[in-house]
């Protein structure tokens, strides 16, 4: 038996009418692991991560974080129990500075988002917070720029950041590359390399190079179920695997 | 990016100060103010929260009519006790309003205030007894201040004055203070600023319940200016008349509300005497501004001052 995992789902499933998007699937991520979720387009992965993150409500079965139930927390609560997301759709506060993104994220994390006489700039911490997130991800001289004039690329790390500057223990990461080429695809993997050796990930990636290289452990799904799992050596020696999903990527 | 630079405010304390010696029309003035406040606290939901409240008139009745019967029923009430009065029943309105209209989503829950304002009108109307319906409620004593007489208009402009400036001030450390910045991740993202961890329903109806209670503040010293509460305070040409007010100036501000509010009293006081038919120029102008300057009057201010930080983008939509 794997050890008990920091996340862990028992029969989880989604229905959307007649679609079973998320069909009775039980993940187990480890603490300090990054667990890579893939599978074709339409498979239910980012379904799942609405589960995991509370944006929506399974049909039935359980989500649970550090052996507490949360399957009926919403999205605000498994944010402070410290499951932070990033999404596929960049999602983002598009009008406001790159820095502002990152801080008001941050702010999140203080008592003092009711505080209405003092300037927001006193939350000192905050502010260094913000800004080491920023540098971290490369975007320091970026960030006075209104988010939603960023190139793609710093959009998707602006993503990242936002759900970092919340100081997750748990971060899950859909599609951070979707949509990103050359030079820009290369930063973001780069990015997502530092992370893997910090933070506790569940990434969803088409990117299978990415995937294999980073994985400790890869569960593939396909039609709403899980098809497989195991490492990457094993995921790749799969012949379910490489039919439904390796196959046809070459 | 501090809103609250004290240089433009302090241009605004000496533009107010000087204002009856330029225009020789106190009660104008006065109103201005009082029109200044109400479009603030509109331009505190729309520039800042996204948040497009179409009964504004509501809160405004709401505190107009507290402070009036308190000053027609009960003798030698101090006019801060008024104002104050004023200021909790219009929070406590718009809380209510706030809770129950951001029930709904988007659209609906814009015309669920527009459907509570009908409900406040009808409701003043029909209680004649209390407010005197379409006579309105008359005999608002206007108290002194710490023993100064403010029956003089000029008198109780510069006491209007104070109050709009200490509120229109505690509005704009509103705006830079943590709870400020949620509500602009809010107005960008609402689902967003959720998953990073906010209540956002709870700023919401928090921000609704402060744009009530400053909207109350206008409708006692509103009461107080001419001794006599109209039904108008509650009725939905007032709220109207806000929307107007803050569009025209513009949200990208907080200072483009008061602009707006000045503009819009001083023009259609000029506009009516000149020509019956003159809310139809209002409503050319207020197009003209709208179509061509989206940020509203004061962005002429940011496109003069180009090394001004936008804090914020003009209405995208509505
Ligand atoms: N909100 C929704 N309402 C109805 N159907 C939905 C909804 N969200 C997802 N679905 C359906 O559920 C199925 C799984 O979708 P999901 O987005 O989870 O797939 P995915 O694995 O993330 O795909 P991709 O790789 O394209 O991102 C699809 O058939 C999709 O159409
Ligand atoms: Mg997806």
């Amino acid at each position: 038996m794997t050890p008990v995992g920091m996340l862990r789902t028992e029969k989880l499933c989604k229905s959307f009418g007649g679609t079973v998007a998320v069909d009775s699937v039980d993940l187990n991520v480890r603490a300090a692991s990054l667990h890579a979720i893939i599978g074709p387009n339409g498979a239910g992965k980012t379904t799942l991560f609405n589960l995991l993150a509370g944006e929506m409500r399974p049909t039935s079965g359980g989500v649970f974080f550090e052996d507490r139930e949360i399957t009926r927390l919403d999205v605000r609560e498994r944010s402070h129990l410290g499951i932070g997301r990033s999404f596929q759709r960049t999602n983002i506060f598009r009008a406001l500075s790159a820095y502002e993104n990152v801080r008001v994220a941050a702010q999140s994390r203080t008592q003092a988002s009711f505080a209405m006489w003092e300037p927001a700039t006193r939350l000192r911490d905050v502010a260094a917070r913000a800004q080491a997130i920023l540098d971290d991800a490369g975007l320091a001289a970026l960030a006075v720029r209104t988010a939603g004039e960023l190139a793609g690329g710093d959009q998707r790390l602006l993503e990242i950041a936002i759900a970092l500057a919340t100081a997750p223990k748990l971060l899950l990461l859909d599609e951070p590359s979707q949509g990103l080429s050359g030079e820009d695809a290369l930063r973001l993997m780069a990015r997502i390399r530092t992370l893997a050796e910090r933070y506790t990930i569940v990434l969803i990636e088409h990117n299978m190079n990415l995937v294999m290289e980073l994985s400790d452990e890869i569960t593939v799904m396909n039609f709403g179920s899980i098809l497989a799992r195991g490492t990457p050596a094993e995921i790749r020696a799969d012949p379910q695997v490489r039919e439904a999903y390796l196959g046809s990527r070459g | 990016m501090n809103v609250a630079r004290p240089g433009a405010f302090l241009v605004l304390v000496a533009l107010v100060a000087v204002a009856p010696l330029v225009v020789h029309y106190p009660v104008l003035l006065t109103q201005a103010l009082i029109f200044g406040l109400l479009a603030a606290a509109f331009n505190l939901l729309l520039g800042e929260l996204g948040f497009l409240s179409f009964g504004q008139a509501t809160f405004n009745g709401l505190g107009a009519y507290a402070a009036g019967l308190l000053l027609v029923h009960v003798a030698h009430v101090p006019i801060l006790v008024a104002l104050l009065v004023a200021a909790l029943c219009g929070a406590g309105g718009a809380l209510v309003v706030g809770a129950l209209s951001m029930q709904g989503a988007g659209v609906y829950a814009v015309m669920l205030t527009f459907a509570f304002n009908e409900l406040a009108f009808y409701l003043a109307f029909q209680l004649r007894d209390l407010t005197g319906g379409d006579n309105g409620l008359r005999g608002v004593v206007r108290p002194e201040f710490i023993g100064i007489s403010l029956a003089g208009e000029n008198a109780y402009y510069y006491f209007v004055a104070a109050v709009f400036l200490v509120v229109f001030y505690a509005l704009l450390r509103l705006i830079d203070s943590p709870f400020g910045h949620v509500l602009r991740a809010i107005r960008e993202n609402e689902p967003r600023a959720r998953a990073i961890g906010y209540d956002t329903r709870r700023f919401k109806v928090t921000a609704f319940t402060i744009s009530g209670a400053v909207s109350g503040i206008a409708g006692a010293a509103y009461a107080m200016l001419y001794g006599f509460v109209p039904l108008e305070v509650v009725n939905f040409d007032t709220s109207t008349n806000i929307v107007i007010m803050g569009l025209l100036g513009g949200t990208g501000s907080p200072y483009g509300a008061i602009v707006g509010a000045a503009i819009f009293t001083l023009l259609s006081d000029r506009l009516s005497r000149l020509w019956a038919h003159w809310p139809l120029l209002l409503g050319i102008l207020f197009c003209t501004v709208v179509l061509t300057l989206r940020g509203g009057v004061i962005e002429i201010v940011h496109r003069l001052r180009p090394s001004t930080p936008r804090r914020k983008a003009p209405l995208r939509s509505g």
